[in-house]
């Protein structure tokens, strides 16, 4: 029997402290990468969409088609318009309505990628498809995506959707289409084609201030005078006015913590330079060590009773 | 009387020389310079200046371009549109703007007269002319379908196009073969571009096309010497970049779904979209839409109920059945329809739930007859079936275990 | 190996080491007959794999994931943690009895594995992008889903795979020609020496997946009713998991012996029934002990339909903790397969509840899975079937005694005829 511990134990042991060092210095580091309130990076644009200007001319989904190169969705026309009754595949862009059954009083609701402060889909995303890229829009990647689709799952607000119907899928979301207008130096699609101003571009700091002032400007004219997206899943870049109750034009109800931040409040630490797997394994490979010793010290006695050799 | 003037036209002069010996007064001259600056009704303003003197003045200086206009196959129409105009009225163009050197139609002479007064022109305007075709050409058996002074459409064709500066081919048969070259195409119907790819041609499809895109190429040309962007199939594109259904007046009635069904029902009376009915608009490009015919608003095929044939277009025209319905390629949002808040997804297979209820049964089924087989006996460890006794080839494990493993 | 030390106990030692099946045929009409489900599901499979996911699926824009990921990975890769906690029953807490059944459970786990990660493969959208996992500077370390993709392949093909190997050599050992029996001979004591790193990173790995397939929850946020979305899921799965891989164990092994005649060792299952109450309790402990902690130990008992499926689970679990106290029950086998049935139910239950009947995107959709989807699912799973039915008669996995033990690995062609009586040694010792 052996006694103590051996070579190979006293290395698994050391790993295991080594772990235990490294993961409680490198704790603390751990919690920026998905801060309980988000900030929104320097840069930050937005848009702001208020419902009570909108008039429903859908413009904005017809300019975010032709800006995307999306087909129009005409499923459900017979072929005759783009009706989709929801974000898909061709579509990132939509006017929704909400109608009171009597018919007094609606709202439209545009909808489209909220560009998340802290996204619970880039937090997911295995290989970094869905990053947060420049100026805080989150874009996808194809070379970098597997099609799992856990940013379909983790979005709170349903927004990623993706190509049933093709052999070679893309994940199709609003980007404030940073290709081909962002980085030329121009407003995205929707925001340049609104006729009205009910959803206008800028910086994320200049439109909440704005948003404010028209809360303070109108009071009890929007919902629970504040605005959507200041603080909702930590913060979004899309921030949402309206009239009517955020639940009843499709808004979920959200706290201020982001997602990010929830799941990876524990594993980070655990696993912060692999720490939490060093640990254990070295705790267990001390353990196992010693039961293996026991073993094979047993082996030769047990082969000479049987006659068999050991089954391992 | 195009006789004598053609005489007086040794050497070619411009507009305002040309209207200073005819006679025609100066305020005359500038009421038809506004007239050409909204030269429709319906919107195509020719000239971009601001007021008719400044009209004039450029157009003045304007050298009357020769105009030689050929007739093939053709039924007149492309010519008899362009009579009911008057704004410019044709007086005006044949006379003082251009210098119409041969028209079949129009021209005193006939016979012989006519023949030399054709000649004469090629040999002195030769490369400075401009050539209007009207009707297709016939190719098929080497063209006797049509002959003009004894000799093939194709053979004038090569003879006056081949030394006109640019040829102009009004209408859809001129541009493409038009009826004529409909199934069974007896006499191989050719358009201009078809026989001369080479040469500068502007096609003005329609049957017949609007009037006001002649005018309006023609004095382009005369007033700068440069001919209108054409597109692809060598169309102008300030009159035929759009189709008919981008700005159709009955546009509201298709995107709110308002459709005729059938001729004379109640739709119908109404002015409903003609789509259903097969309106060829969606596939079509032409101007008609906002610059209609005869000068009267609302006189064109869709405006007087019938859906649009697709005049214009090569592939639609005279090809396609008139009542069938076209595909939109470039749909837009319908303004009164909204997606619902809620959209939900998903369908349950009724066959594939019931194959999971059959798989799921069947397992604890099965799972449960077996759990029958298991004994209730603390501490019993038989198995029904199991014996103690070792199987086949048990002689073998004489053998004794080896070193090793 | 102290195969015949049972101290205290009055039960008769019949699982003394892993003895082949013998005295039937391979390909059996019950074999065949799953082999046909897993051809269709490889058919399939195929088709699938030139198409895209909508035709073939039942999976939309609101339920993104369908029972591919659901089930046979998130669930049955549960049922094949079997590797996970009897090994480190036997290996890290000594308990020795287990070594005997650690073959049955190593091959089942790893053809539960095999085939979820085959149905994995199937799933993703752009599995050609998967080569990324070679450059660590795109891994995105939060990512729970990554942690997956990379830990569950290195774990089934390196540690899992290499705790198959034995079983796998001692064939060729014992059947194949000299030039084999020579290398093996050299070979074994190197496997010997990096056997116990290796089993130790058998255990380490699982540690970290099975409690990331809760995390991947995680980021679903309050689209999981809150009787399920805690930040404790990943405990709770990995606590699942070896509640349905011991479940799991245990009723394999006793329809195995029934099904070949086996004669049963109640002491070695009483042991594994044991464990099995055992970590259901903890299961319990910290299932309800997170629910009052979030407070949601009201909703728990509300009667609604969360709650009604929330209490079932909880049933499912504290039936086998509750009735596998007793020792009396812990040696009668029909108890013994209905526990451990309910065990593994209840395992399954909870890691297949929250993404699919408590995950609700909240706009009215549905997911049921498609029947090509379906039949895909039953095909994967009708491949372990085959390739457990195929390995218990070619390799020594089932326990057994070792008068049974055929040197000879001769399979079977026509029906067992009787051999010498039993208790007679055939053959000697020195």
């Amino acid at each position: 029997m052996n006694h103590g511990m051996n070579r190979r134990q006293a290395l698994l042991g050391i790993l295991g402290l080594g772990g235990t060092v490294a993961g409680t210095l490198a704790a603390p580091a751990a919690a920026e990468e998905h801060p309980e309130h988000p900030v929104a990076p320097p840069d930050a644009v937005g848009m702001l969409y208020d419902n009570s200007i909108c008039t429903g001319c859908k413009a904005c989904m017809t300019a975010c088609n032709e800006a995307n190169g999306l087909p129009p969705d005409t499923s459900l026309s017979g072929g005759l318009w783009d009706m989709p009754l929801d974000l898909n595949s061709k579509t990132k862009n939509i006017i929704k309505l909400c109608e009171d059954p009597q018919g007094k009083d609606f709202a439209y609701v545009k909808r489209q990628c909220m560009h998340c402060l802290d996204p619970a889909c880039v937090t997911g995303c295995p290989f970094g498809a869905l990053k947060k890229n420049q100026w805080g829009a989150v874009t996808w990647t194809s070379s970098l995506c597997i099609g799992c689709r856990y940013c379909e799952v983790s979005c709170p607000f349903e927004v990623p959707k993706f190509e049933w119907d093709k052999w070679n899928p893309k994940v199709v979301k609003c980007e404030f289409c940073f290709d081909q207008r962002l980085k030329e130096n121009m407003q995205p699609a929707c925001t340049g084609v609104c006729p009205t101003g009910a959803v206008i571009f800028g910086k994320r700091a200049d439109l909440l201030e704005q948003a404010k002032k028209r809360v303070a400007a109108s009071p009890n004219k929007y919902f629970e005078n504040r605005v959507y997206g200041e603080h909702e899943a930590g913060g979004t870049q899309v921030l949402y006015l309206s009239h009517v109750p955020f639940d009843k034009i499709g808004l979920p109800k959200l706290g201020s913590t982001s997602l990010g931040h929830y799941a990876t409040k524990v594993t980070s630490v655990l696993y912060k330079w692999l720490s939490g797997p060093l640990i254990v394994a070295g705790l267990l490979g001390a353990v196992i060590k010693r039961n293996w010793s026991v073993h094979e010290a047993e082996r030769p006695e047990v082969e000479r009773r049987t006659g068999l050799k050991e089954q391992l | 009387m195009l006789g004598v003037l053609n005489n007086s036209a040794q050497v070619l002069e411009t507009i305002d020389e040309r209207l200073l010996r005819c006679g025609v007064s100066r305020r005359s001259f500038l009421q038809f310079c506004s007239s050409l600056m909204v030269a429709a009704p319906f919107g195509l303003s020719i000239t971009d200046k601001k007021t008719p003197e400044e009209v004039a003045q450029g157009l003045g200086r304007v050298i009357r371009p020769p105009v030689i206009w050929l007739h093939f196959q053709d039924c007149t129409g492309c010519t008899e549109t362009l009579l009911r105009t008057s704004h410019p009225d044709l007086g005006d163009l044949i006379l003082n703007i251009i210098s119409l050197e041969y028209h079949e139609t129009l021209m005193a002479g006939s016979g012989r007269q006519a023949e030399e007064a054709l000649q004469e022109a090629i040999a002195k305007y030769s490369g400075k002319y401009v050539c209007v075709v009207e009707g297709s050409i016939p190719k098929r058996d080497n063209g006797v379908y049509m002959k003009l002074a004894g000799r093939p459409a194709y053979q004038v064709l090569e003879d006056v196009g081949g030394k006109a500066a640019a040829i102009i081919a009004i209408g859809s048969c001129a541009s493409w073969g038009g009826i004529p070259s409909a199934d069974p195409d007896p006499t191989g119907a050719l358009g201009v571009a078809d026989l001369m790819p080479d040469k500068t041609i502007i096609n003005l499809p329609g049957c017949p096309p609007n009037p006001y895109t002649l005018l309006g190429v023609v004095l382009q040309y005369a007033s700068s010497g440069t001919l209108p962007e054409l597109d692809h199939e060598r169309r102008p594109k300030f009159a035929y970049d759009r189709d008919i259904h981008e700005q159709c007046p009955r546009r509201a009635h298709f995107d709110a779904g308002r459709f005729v069904k059938q001729f004379g029902d109640e739709g119908h009376r109404e002015g409903w979209c003609l789509y259903e009915m097969g309106c060829k608009g969606p596939d079509t490009h032409a101007g008609c839409s906002t610059r209609h015919f005869n000068e009267i608003p609302d006189v064109w095929p869709i405006g007087i109920g019938a859906p649009c044939i697709g005049c214009t277009e090569k592939s639609i025209a005279f090809r396609v059945p008139m009542f069938q319905v076209v595909q939109i390629h470039t749909p837009a949002t319908p303004p009164d329809t909204y997606a619902p808040i809620i959209a939900p997804q998903g369908s349950i297979s009724p066959l594939a739930t019931g194959v999971a209820g059959l798989a799921a049964g069947a397992l604890l089924g099965a799972g449960y007859v077996a759990s029958r087989k298991f004994s209730t006996v603390k501490g019993d460890e038989h198995i029904p079936g199991s014996s103690s006794s070792p199987t086949i080839g048990s002689d073998q494990n004489l053998r004794p275990p080896e070193q090793g493993k | 190996m102290n195969q015949f030390n049972h101290t205290g106990s009055t039960l008769v030692n019949h699982w003394q080491r892993g003895v082949p099946v013998y005295g039937e045929p391979v390909i059996t009409r019950t074999l065949l007959f799953f082999a046909a489900l897993a051809a269709v599901g490889l058919v399939l499979a195929l088709v699938r794999f030139c198409s895209p996911l909508g035709p073939l699926s039942g999976m939309n824009d609101a339920y993104a994931w369908g029972i591919w990921k659901t089930f046979n990975v998130m669930t049955l890769t549960a049922l094949g943690s079997g590797p996970l906690a009897v090994g480190m029953a036997a290996w890290v807490f000594n308990r020795r009895k287990l070594h005997v059944v650690m073959r049955t459970a190593l091959v089942t786990g790893f053809l539960f594995y095999a085939t979820g990660l085959i149905a994995l493969g199937f799933d993703v959208g752009r599995a050609w992008n998967f080569w990324n996992v070679l450059l660590p500077w795109r891994w995105n370390s939060g990512s729970a889903m990554l942690e997956v993709a990379v830990c569950m392949p290195v774990y089934c093909g390196i540690f899992l795979a290499f705790e198959n190997l034995p079983l796998v050599l001692e064939r060729f050992y014992y059947k194949g020609p000299e030039a084999t029996k020579q290398r093996l001979h050299r070979a074994a004591p190197v496997l010997r020496r990096i056997y116990p790193f290796m089993i130790t990173g058998a255990y380490v790995l699982p540690l970290m997946h099975q409690s990331s397939l809760g995390g991947l929850l995680l980021l679903a946020g309050n689209k999981i009713d809150p009787l399920w979305q805690t930040p404790l899921l990943p405990l709770l799965y990995l606590l699942a998991a070896s509640v349905a891989g011991l479940g799991f164990v245990t009723v394999i092994l006793l329809f195995a012996c029934l099904r070949y005649g086996r004669e049963l060792d109640l002491d070695v299952l009483g042991e594994l029934g044991n464990l099995l109450s055992v970590m259901c309790f903890a299961f319990l402990a910290v299932r309800f002990g997170d629910l009052v902690w979030r407070g949601q130990i009201n909703a728990a008992f509300a009667f609604s339909k969360m709650s009604l499926l929330f209490l079932l689970e909880a049933a499912l679990f504290l039936t086998p903790a509750l009735v596998l106290r007793n020792k009396s029950a812990r040696e009668t086998p029909r108890i013994l397969l209905n526990m451990g049935a309910l065990a593994c139910l209840g395992g399954m239950f909870y890691r297949f509840v929250p993404t699919t009947i408590a995950f609700n995107p909240g706009n009215n959709s549905v997911y049921f899975p498609a029947l090509p989807e379906l039949m895909m699912t039953i095909g994967f799973i009708s491949l372990g079937i085959v390739g457990f039915g195929c390995a218990v008669k070619y390799f020594a996995i089932l326990p057994g005694e070792i008068k049974d033990w055929n040197y000879m690995f001769t399979l079977a062609k026509r029906r067992r005829s009787p051999g010498p009586a039993s208790g007679e040694k055939v053959w000697q010792t020195e």
